[in-house]
């Protein structure tokens, strides 16, 4: 991936976080396919076909936007990349599938929301798109998460900790929330929102679906970011 | 997983609101919104404009030759 031109701090920004959405975005799709075979039950994994087919879309049609921003990036298909390390490989268990579909995708959703008005008119006009079909992403998470919850025992803990173990990285993929380039791209209308609302939508969202069905994470605030690369959001 | 307590439901769908509902096909879930979200998922072979789903226990047999 490469610009054409040098770019100002806030559209740096911006070609990063949509870049690695779209990243993302494929590699959720994979992970999402491959379950479409062998989840608890054939409606769900033919909703799991279903979500993979969204996200590998959205991937699909995100990374066009980046074309607008003056990145030339070479079509290498949708195994390239570089997501997140939870969701670069085949998900262990299906509690690994709606831990991610809650977190990893409750994250990127949220963001997603927040460029809904982008000044940015490409994006925004694929974020509204995007919007529509995850919602029902949400209702799959939301379902699977109260039934998981509800069988107790080993099939609730192990998605306590799935939903934990994801949260970590999927928490630090909006960035620092006084990154100075963020900080640009929110005050040019480019996105509304910053990263530590992101974080507090779906940590107030998930605690309180898990708090619904008598279950607790814990969901801390990332405090060390000196690790941090932009490049990958990781 | 055991599904012999979960809900079957009957799914009926129409292309145009001019047109009857159309029994499309039946599946079982228990929960009531992943049922919506997998009916969707299912039987997305043609442009739908509208789609049901009612629990099988809830339908009332007025006639049974």
């Amino acid at each position: 991936m490469s610009t054409s031109t040098t770019v100002d701090a806030a559209t740096a920004t911006m070609i990063s976080l949509i870049g690695s959405l779209a990243d993302n975005k494929g590699a959720l799709g994979r992970r999402y396919g491959e379950w479409a075979v062998s989840a608890p039950t054939i409606e769900s994994a033919v909703a799991a076909a279903a979500m993979a087919q969204d996200e590998l879309g959205h991937a699909r049609s995100t990374y066009p936007v980046l074309a607008k921003l003056g990145v030339q990036r070479s079509d290498d298909g949708l195994d390239a990349g570089h997501p997140l390390p939870v969701i670069a490989a085949e998900l262990p268990d299906w509690a690994s599938v709606i831990a991610a579909n809650l977190v990893v995708d409750g994250i990127l959703t949220t963001w997603v929301a927040s460029v809904r008005d982008s000044s940015i008119e490409p994006l925004a006009q694929r974020a509204r798109k995007i919007l529509q079909e995850e919602g029902a992403h949400r209702v799959h998470a939301e379902a699977w998460l109260r039934r998981l919850c509800a069988s107790g025992g080993g099939d609730r803990d192990l998605l306590l900790a799935r939903i934990e173990q994801m949260w970590r990285p999927a928490a630090r993929w909006p960035g620092p929330d006084d990154h100075p380039g963020y900080r640009a791209a929110t005050s040019q209308g480019m996105v509304c929102e910053g990263p530590d609302t992101i974080r507090a939508r779906v940590r107030d969202w998930l605690a309180a679906r898990l708090d619904v069905a008598g279950c607790a994470v814990q969901l801390p605030e990332p405090d060390d970011w000196s690790d941090w690369d932009e490049r990958y959001r990781r | 997983m055991s599904r012999a307590d979960e809900t079957v439901w009957e799914v009926f769908a129409r292309q145009a609101y001019e047109e009857p509902l159309h029994h499309v096909g039946t599946l079982t879930e228990s929960d009531e919104d992943l049922a919506l979200v997998c009916a969707r998922a299912i039987y997305d072979e043609q442009p739908w404009v509208h789609m049901i789903l009612v629990p099988r226990a809830e339908i009332r047999e007025a006639i049974r030759a």
